[in-house]
């Protein structure tokens, strides 16, 4: 029994993780190297990867996607996709694809004379499952040296967390206030049943026992 | 447009929920606070007119107006990530 519960526990806990480590922004240093539009298959059990567009109530099965194609610098490769988040999830409000796009075609450089850029973005990179991360904004830096402090991703997490510990404190004083003394009661009901039963086996083994 | 106008109503209702839980818990919080401060110092008199009156001065405090910020924070905090993201 303890093994269900201990498994339900994290299960719960790593499904919350990977949403936060999905949804929340994360920033990397690369290089773009190109950008491209793509007609892409965005039907299938990984459309929740993709955004999904506000005004059409028709499912297309491909879509025209834009990408951007990015190096980082220790040579490893990342492609994003550029998509609007809309007015639905995430909330990004994300509106200016078509402005991204432009910035990211001007940041396009060479391994020789690169400019390194840092791109905020959400999501997940699969190769197998081919799910891309949207990228949220881009900006120019000096160097690939650059250390980014990701503010919101530190205030969100500190709100959460007293949220959830608000949340466990009112329910341990819930719990030691009104369940603990009822499961006691239930606790020793079932004690004075299991003698009340124990006595009568006693009393009924002594009738048809060994004499 | 649509996906504006779902944001809006979904946003309405969920904060309307949220506002008349609040509302709902701060009003019975300080009700009960009255009738404590009633046996603490064991008035007389009607205990109903005391708890009425103590109920309206309630309603002209700050913490009674603070309560709209339910649906003042999530409109600024919005718009904020709009302006961030797409205009900064």
């Amino acid at each position: 029994m303890r093994y269900v519960r201990w498994t339900i526990f994290v299960g719960f806990w790593l499904t919350v993780l990977g949403f936060l480590h999905y949804t929340l922004p994360q920033h990397d240093v690369v290089r773009i190297v190109n950008t491209y539009e793509e007609n892409t298959s965005v039907s299938g059990w990984t459309r929740m990867f993709w955004s999904s567009p506000d005004d059409t109530t028709s499912v297309e099965a491909t879509r025209f996607v834009q990408f951007i194609q990015a190096v980082r610098p220790n040579g490893d490769v990342e492609v994003y996709r550029n998509e609007d988040t809309g007015w639905s999830w995430p909330p990004y409000f994300k509106f200016d694809t078509a402005n991204l796009y432009a910035e990211a075609n001007d940041l396009v450089s060479t391994a020789e004379v690169p400019k390194w850029t840092v791109i905020t973005h959400y999501g997940w990179r699969n190769e197998v499952i081919s799910i891309f991360p949207n990228a949220i904004a881009v900006r120019a830096v000096d160097s690939p040296d650059v250390r980014v402090i990701p503010w919101f991703n530190i205030g969100l997490l500190v709100v959460l967390f007293a949220v959830f510990w608000a949340v466990r404190v009112r329910w341990l004083r819930f719990r030691a206030r009104r369940i603990d003394p009822v499961m006691q009661d239930v606790g020793e009901a079932f004690d004075a049943a299991g003698d009340q039963i124990s006595d009568t086996r006693g009393w009924l083994a002594r009738q048809f026992g060994r004499k | 447009m649509i996906g504006f106008f779902r944001l809006v109503v979904i946003g309405a209702v969920v904060l309307s929920v949220i506002y008349l839980w609040i509302s709902w818990t701060s009003r019975a919080a300080q009700r009960r606070k009255l009738l404590a401060d009633w046996e603490e110092q064991a008035l007389t008199g009607d205990r109903d007119a005391f708890v009425a009156a103590g109920m309206q001065v309630y309603e002209r405090s700050l913490r009674y107006r603070l309560i709209v910020l339910v649906y003042v924070i999530p409109v600024v905090v919005v718009g904020t990530i709009i302006y961030v993201t797409n205009y900064y």
